[in-house]
């Protein structure tokens, strides 16, 4: 347990990754979206209610942080005898933790949304009506399971990389972009897109960060199997 | 003498290529082995599987009397830097030393800091923009201040000069001395480490060639040098493993041990007896390997 939670330190070693990097990326577009914001406001539409999606720009940085934390600190993490479950359970220890970081930012900065009015211009990215419709809890939840997921899905590719290289990677994405394309095209075929739309809409962000959960449980048990056999 | 490795019928196949041939040795508790064998050889790949970070294709290893694969309490134990080794992203030595010291339980801190002045390693530069010298020094300080019962050094001069060199074996040999563990050097420069070594394991097309003591090899063959004819009388009927003639002068290396009965006869026909140096009879050795295999090449 020790020696996972040293993973955990090692991974942290260096805080630009995990920790300084998204705060920059989050208080950029933070920046960016509040001028933007504050542009349009001027122009006489303050009447409205605006959303920005600039909050998901750390999201997409987890992405990155999933594949370096496997690609580079694998191969340190076999100089420093570490087991590979060691490395597992620790990676995705500082990824949980992180995510969670993440998270109460979100909220705090959808709370600040919520006092201020939307920066005294009505304009949200943080507090996101749907999101938040079950109380901040839930949507401080929600963006913990997102922020993970990001992060899980670089970190599955990245060992399928590490395990049988480039071709085998390159194979998985066009297969899954064909079964993306077919499930799209048995939608239409069967004329459903409007009870699939429906569905989509009466989902709550509970049932929606449930099922993201059982999402992260599988892609990240299958990434064990694979590191388990993988070389540095 | 205690075994803490041991190997048997270790076999390691690339899809078309064989790394490791079923190979069989033991590493015995505190010494220094040396891992000999040309480039390719497979030395990295032996000293990766020995520390799980590879998978065997067939054999069994035991290292502590156990299997090292995600085995944390024998991994725990063990210090295995690549030569080819990977950091990670925008870490600097000093971040390489901080988890280092996180993980190996007998790092001592007071060595790794003398090496990094003894070194002039730049400990805020990030190891990706450091040269080739400088990051094999940050492999062999993490590799001496662990001080894991079972050390491996695979190639650990690289790039550095010559002072740093005789740092590295000085400061290596010191710390042996005072903590006495295992340590296997790889290496494909065997003059160099040669005196640092007690014991040698050549392996050459991924078979061991050669495992012994260091002082019994190097009683193992002289070379004899004087006029052609007299040195051609006196080695007739031996095993003569080189050849070399200039003029009417002939060197030629044996391969045995020389009895007191042949000194007096070399030294009444007034030929020279030259010691061979392990480089030189490893050399000699593995070119003869070469040449009794060409039928079984495939």
């Amino acid at each position: 347990m020790n020696r996972t939670l040293n993973v955990v330190r090692m991974q942290l070693v260096n805080r630009a990754t995990f920790i300084w990097v998204p705060l920059i990326v989050l208080g950029g577009t933070l920046a960016i979206s509040l001028l933007i914001f504050g542009m349009l406001s001027t122009s006489a539409i303050d009447t409205t209610t605006m959303f920005g999606g600039g909050a998901q720009a750390p999201l997409w940085y987890f992405l990155a942080v999933g594949v370096q934390a496997l690609t580079l600190s694998f191969p340190f993490s076999q100089a420093m005898s570490v087991t590979r479950r060691e490395f597992y359970l620790g990676t995705l220890l500082t990824a949980a933790l992180t995510s969670v970081g993440l998270a109460v930012i979100f909220v705090i900065g959808g709370l600040i949304e919520q006092a201020t009015r939307g920066w005294g211009m009505n304009a949200y990215m943080f507090r996101l009506t749907w999101i938040w419709s079950q109380g901040p809890l839930v949507a401080g939840l929600f963006f913990a399971v997102v922020a993970m997921l990001f992060f899980v899905v670089g970190f599955f590719f990245a060992t399928v990389y590490k395990r049988w290289g480039n071709l085998i990677l390159t194979v998985l994405l066009i297969g899954l972009g064909l079964v993306l394309v077919g499930g799209l095209w048995v939608v239409g075929r069967m004329d459903a897109w409007g009870p699939v739309f429906t569905w989509f809409g009466s989902l709550t962000p509970i049932a929606l960060t449930g099922a993201l959960v059982l999402v992260i449980a599988a892609l990240s048990a299958v990434s064990y199997g694979t590191l388990r056999r993988a070389i540095a | 003498m205690t075994a803490v490795i041991e190997v048997k019928n270790l076999t390691k196949r690339y899809r078309d290529t064989t790394a490791v041939d079923d190979i069989s040795f033991t590493i015995e508790r505190d010494a220094i082995y040396g891992l000999l064998g040309r480039n390719g050889a497979g030395k990295t790949t032996v000293m990766s599987i020995l520390t799980a970070q590879n998978f065997p294709t067939a054999g069994d290893i035991r290292v502590f009397g156990e299997s090292p694969y995600e085995n944390a309490a024998v991994l725990s134990r063990m210090c295995f830097v690549r030569e080819s080794q990977k950091y990670p992203d925008d870490a600097t030595p000093t971040h390489a030393f901080r988890i280092a010291r996180l993980f190996y339980p007998n790092w001592d801190q007071g060595v790794a800091d003398r090496l990094i002045r003894e070194f002039r390693l730049p400990m805020k530069t990030r190891i990706k923009k450091l040269s080739r010298g400088q990051l094999s020094a940050v492999g062999v300080i993490i590799g001496i201040a662990a001080r894991a019962e079972v050390t491996f050094f695979d190639e650990p001069y690289l790039g550095l000069d010559a002072v740093a060199r005789q740092i590295f074996y000085d400061r290596l040999l010191e710390d042996y001395a005072e903590h006495p563990r295992t340590i296997i050097l790889s290496s494909h420069l065997i003059d160099e480490v040669a005196n640092l070594l007690e014991k040698v394991l050549v392996i050459d097309a991924g078979r061991i060639i050669m495992d012994e003591d260091t002082e019994s090899i190097r009683g193992r063959a002289s070379t004899i040098v004087g006029e052609t004819s007299v040195v051609e009388e006196f080695v007739a009927g031996r095993e003569v493993i080189h050849r070399e003639s200039l003029g009417r002068t002939t060197s030629a290396t044996l391969l045995g041990a020389l009895s007191p009965e042949d000194r007096t006869e070399l030294s009444l026909a007034g030929l020279d007896v030259l010691p061979v140096s392990l480089q030189q009879l490893i050399v000699r050795q593995t070119q003869n390997a070469v040449h009794t295999d060409e039928g079984a090449l495939r």
